[in-house]
């Protein structure tokens, strides 16, 4: 759905804009693939800032997915970016409440109207979403523990097999299909928008994470999963093996047939001090690679949206293939980094959340024209704040990263 | 189905073809029809269940 033509979308484009569509597409792959384009691209992804910018609540944007995607594509007018996400407010209650998913706490129900979505982590063993004596279950058939062990315990409506179902469980199961369905097609339709009204490009298709950080984002959580690394070390192993396959198909079945665009990878727990270096080679990093690998001889580049300090891992980083990432830099030193795997890799962001939040516009431009001069030289380079961007970034220093991005960008 | 019989689930699989066509009394016209719109149907289930766990 995110890769039908305008055609296909039902809607036209002007001459103007399929023109810019095309030099801003242009632009963008040529700096993901390490080389050198007109001018540094600029590529936000902007979540909660959208709808401040916009004059929306996070409640509304959290609800109301018409309104999430109106506030990007009034951001990607207005900002004049090169690309962006059609919406990274991923949390739309038009899907996750009528399912009755219980791990999100949601503005204006359980936060504050103005205060953004919340993920509730299992924090013990007896809330785990996966039980430590439930690895080989996992292990033998992931889909089916998820169909029947998994779903029953995220959601509140969801009934396990065997027990009598309910109203609420079956309703539960068409109302999240629908939803779900429901918001693919506006995203379908949000990409065409965003190229028809403004020529901006959609960034990634495709969505992928590591095993490791499913194991502990949603089926151990991270503490717990700390433990098994000790005390199971090999069931941890053959439950990151079995993802493996899953995430690489549930990844190339959202990619860009085109393989324009990149496939995101949103890294969690692989980064000091979450992992140590070890711990990260051993458990993290083998099966992260090889769906990458496969990634790439199928086509696609994977956006490394490493998310935290990776600098650490990057001798493991630089074992990939070269051009079959961006590098993406939140927290890290952006300049270390690019001499490490500038050579091998293209790097976006390298602009922190706080300078976007704290800094004055003067200070935010000094630092944008800092890290072009330092990592764009010789192209390979896409602007972008570290993180996605929240309702703390100030919009005068988000206009300012843009600013600065063309006029010191120019090659 | 024996639990010794469930045939191993593949990645964009939640029922698998072999398991669906054993369960028609008999398929009078193009076997390869209903076998291509079961599998395309299936594999949205399965992209539900997947998706809640990657996305949502």
């Amino acid at each position: 759905m995110l890769n039908a033509t305008y055609a296909q979308r039902g809607q036209r484009m002007s001459e103007q804009m399929e023109q810019l569509y095309g030099e801003r597409l242009q632009r963008y792959v040529a700096a993901m693939r390490n080389e050198k384009p007109d001018r540094v691209p600029i590529r936000p992804f902007a979540a909660e800032f959208a709808a401040k910018y916009a004059g929306f609540t996070n409640q509304e944007v959290t609800h109301d997915i018409d309104k999430a995607f109106a506030a990007i594509r009034k951001c990607a007018a207005d900002f004049d970016w090169d690309a962006t996400v059609g919406n990274m407010v991923y949390v739309w209650t038009g899907l996750v409440d009528a399912f009755g998913t219980n791990y999100y706490t949601i503005p204006g129900i359980g936060t504050p109207p103005d205060a953004a979505f919340q993920y509730i982590e299992p924090p013990d063993e007896a809330t785990a979403h996966m039980k430590a004596d439930e690895y080989d279950a996992f292990i033998d058939d992931p889909t089916g523990f998820l169909a029947n062990v998994w779903l029953p315990r995220i959601s509140n409506d969801v009934v396990p097999p065997g027990q009598p179902s309910t109203y609420r469980n079956n309703l539960a199961f068409l109302k999240g299909g629908m939803a779900m369905l429901d918001y693919f097609s506006k995203f379908g339709a949000q990409v065409g928008a965003l190229q028809a009204e403004s020529g901006t490009v959609h960034a990634i298709a495709g969505c992928l994470k590591a095993p490791f950080d499913i194991l502990a984002d949603k089926l151990r959580g991270f503490r717990q999963l700390c433990a098994d690394i000790h005390r199971r070390p090999e069931k941890v192993l053959a439950a990151c093996e079995a993802l493996r396959p899953h995430m690489m198909f549930n990844a190339l079945s959202g990619a860009d047939p085109t393989g324009n665009v990149p496939i995101a990878i949103w890294l969690h727990r692989g980064c000091t001090p979450f992992l140590s270096p070890k711990a990260f080679e051993t458990f993290f990093w083998p099966t992260c690679k090889k769906i990458i690998e496969d990634i790439y001889a199928e086509g696609h580049q994977v956006l490394f949206y490493a998310e935290g300090d990776w600098n650490a891992n990057l001798k493991y980083i630089a074992e990939l293939t070269d051009k079959s990432i961006i590098f993406h830099v939140d927290r890290a030193d952006i300049f270390e980094v690019h001499k490490a795997v500038g050579h091998k890799f293209a790097l976006s962001g390298g602009v922190p959340n706080d300078l976007l939040t704290y800094a004055t516009p003067d200070e935010v431009r000094e630092h944008c024209k800092k890290v072009i001069d330092g990592v764009a030289a010789d192209g390979g380079y896409i602007m972008d704040a570290g993180a996605i961007m929240q309702d703390d970034a100030k919009i005068e220093n988000v206009q300012a990263m843009t600013e600065a991005t063309r006029e010191y960008g120019a090659y | 189905m024996p639990e010794h019989d469930k045939p191993k689930l593949q990645p964009g699989e939640c029922i698998p073809w072999e398991q669906r066509v054993k369960e028609y009394a008999r398929i009078l016209g193009d076997e390869e029809v209903v076998k291509k719109v079961w599998k395309e149907t299936d594999m949205l289930a399965y992209l539900y269940i997947w998706a809640c766990l990657i996305q949502f």
